[in-house]
């Protein structure tokens, strides 16, 4: 199985994976050898990738969309960080702007929204790393 | 020995001029390779964008929403002029220009409110020689524009329009065709004509298989087509970009292959001027010497 991670800028991760596991937008999602085809909307928070000989590699990635055909993983998003990038004062600082903003009409709100999801996976990302 | 002297110090001038033309046309032909392998490594993307919203058209997905909808109001227009920051590439930055003010005029005609957005230090300058009003200008973009950047202006125009701000949303800049041939155009991205661009077609052949939609194909269209718009914003600065060099590279050729011409013209006259001098000091002093003789 292939798994290929896209950003508008250029390819980031092009390789052979066994398993791997994507941040949607409600939770966490595994996908194994002979997947469904599938098409989905990603939120923001660690993409897994197991390797066909079991090594592990984690990365941050932050909206776009997932598409799951035959045996090609591909994974379309904005931003693709890899651990080292991410600090967990950041990502609190992040999340701080995000419940400071205004939600004062439903535009406004579906922003924070947008912003909250993103600045939550961060922290979860990065608290989960800074065990490490 | 005045007139010959003359002649080599502006040979050598033009020598000096023509060691930076050509530095220049190599280092902008360095970065035309550069800016040219980032406008391809970002098409990879614009084709699965485009692949998914056939995917989904196919699975059903009414293909509807706010931006794809042309508007009957005009109350609103933005135009984004992109220029470079730098000159020294022949007519590309005025070509734009010229282009771009003349839908300027138009749009200011036909629409109640209008705003110029500006990229580039050198359309700024334009703008501010002739007392143009700029609601934004930008001259964070280089020959590598970051996604990012490009973003937060996608994200402005976005919000505004959402908001019936601006019903028309435009961008000029240099169209890359071919490496031979760039137009100046002014494109429309707002509201989107059509997702499934011309890139569609060589997109990946997509497996008719039967998706399952997560959460929904609407949820997903409706989150595609901002990023579809954004991404095409995109691609407007990379093809800016790499239109630039080229322009560069063409106008820096022609500068070092005329400083050669002129060289060469420059050489063979002070030749001659050398030579007449001395055939005139010889006829000196040979009737000199026949005078003092006779």
């Amino acid at each position: 199985m292939k798994c290929i991670v896209v950003t508008p800028e250029k390819t980031e991760i092009d390789r052979e994976a066994s398993f791997v596991v994507v941040p949607l937008y409600d939770g966490e999602y595994g996908i194994g050898k002979g997947h469904t085809p599938v098409v989905a909307r990603i939120g923001a928070g660690e993409l897994r990738i197991t390797s066909a000989d079991g090594g592990n590699a984690a990365f941050f990635i932050e909206g776009g969309f997932l598409e799951v055909s035959g045996e090609v993983v591909s994974i379309l998003t904005d931003r693709v960080l890899v651990p080292e990038q991410v600090s967990l004062e950041e990502a609190e600082s992040r999340l701080q702007k995000a419940n400071a903003l205004p939600q004062t009409n439903s535009d406004l709100a579906a922003l924070k929204e947008k912003a909250l999801v993103g600045a939550r996976g961060m922290l979860f990302a990065a608290r989960k790393w800074s065990k490490k | 020995m005045a007139k010959a002297r003359a002649l080599d110090k502006r040979r050598k001038s033009i020598r000096n001029i023509r060691k930076i033309t050509r530095t220049m046309e190599l280092v902008a032909t360095a970065q035309f390779r550069r800016a040219m392998e980032r406008a391809v490594s970002a098409g990879a993307y614009t084709q699965r964008i485009a692949a998914m919203v056939a995917d989904l058209a196919r699975a059903g997905a009414s293909v509807s929403h706010p931006l794809l909808e042309e508007r009957q109001a005009k109350n609103g227009a933005a135009l984004l002029v992109l220029t470079a920051n730098r000159g020294m590439c022949g007519g590309y930055n005025s070509s734009i220009l010229r282009k771009g003010h003349h839908r300027a005029d138009e749009l200011k005609n036909d629409y109640e409110k209008f705003r110029l957005l500006v990229s580039g230090k050198r359309g700024i300058s334009y703008a501010k020689d002739r007392g143009i009003e700029l609601t934004a200008s930008y001259d964070q973009f280089n020959d590598k524009p970051q996604y990012e950047d490009v973003v937060k202006i996608a994200d402005y125009i976005l919000s505004e329009y959402l908001a019936g701000k601006i019903d028309r949303f435009e961008v000029a800049y240099m169209k890359f065709i071919s490496v031979s041939k760039q137009v100046p155009v002014v494109e429309t991205l707002l509201p989107l004509s059509e997702l499934a661009s011309d890139e569609a077609e060589d997109a990946p052949e997509s497996k008719n298989a039967e998706y399952e939609f997560l959460p929904s194909p609407e949820s997903i269209l409706e989150e595609i087509v901002p990023t579809a718009f954004r991404v095409k914003l995109f691609k407007c600065f990379l093809d800016a970009a790499v239109g630039e060099q080229i322009a560069r590279r063409v106008a820096m050729k022609a500068a070092t292959d005329n400083a050669d011409s002129m060289i060469s013209i420059l050489t063979t006259t002070y030749n001659r001027a050398r030579q007449g001098q001395i055939t005139n000091e010889i006829i000196e002093v040979v009737s000199g010497a026949s005078a003092l003789q006779g």
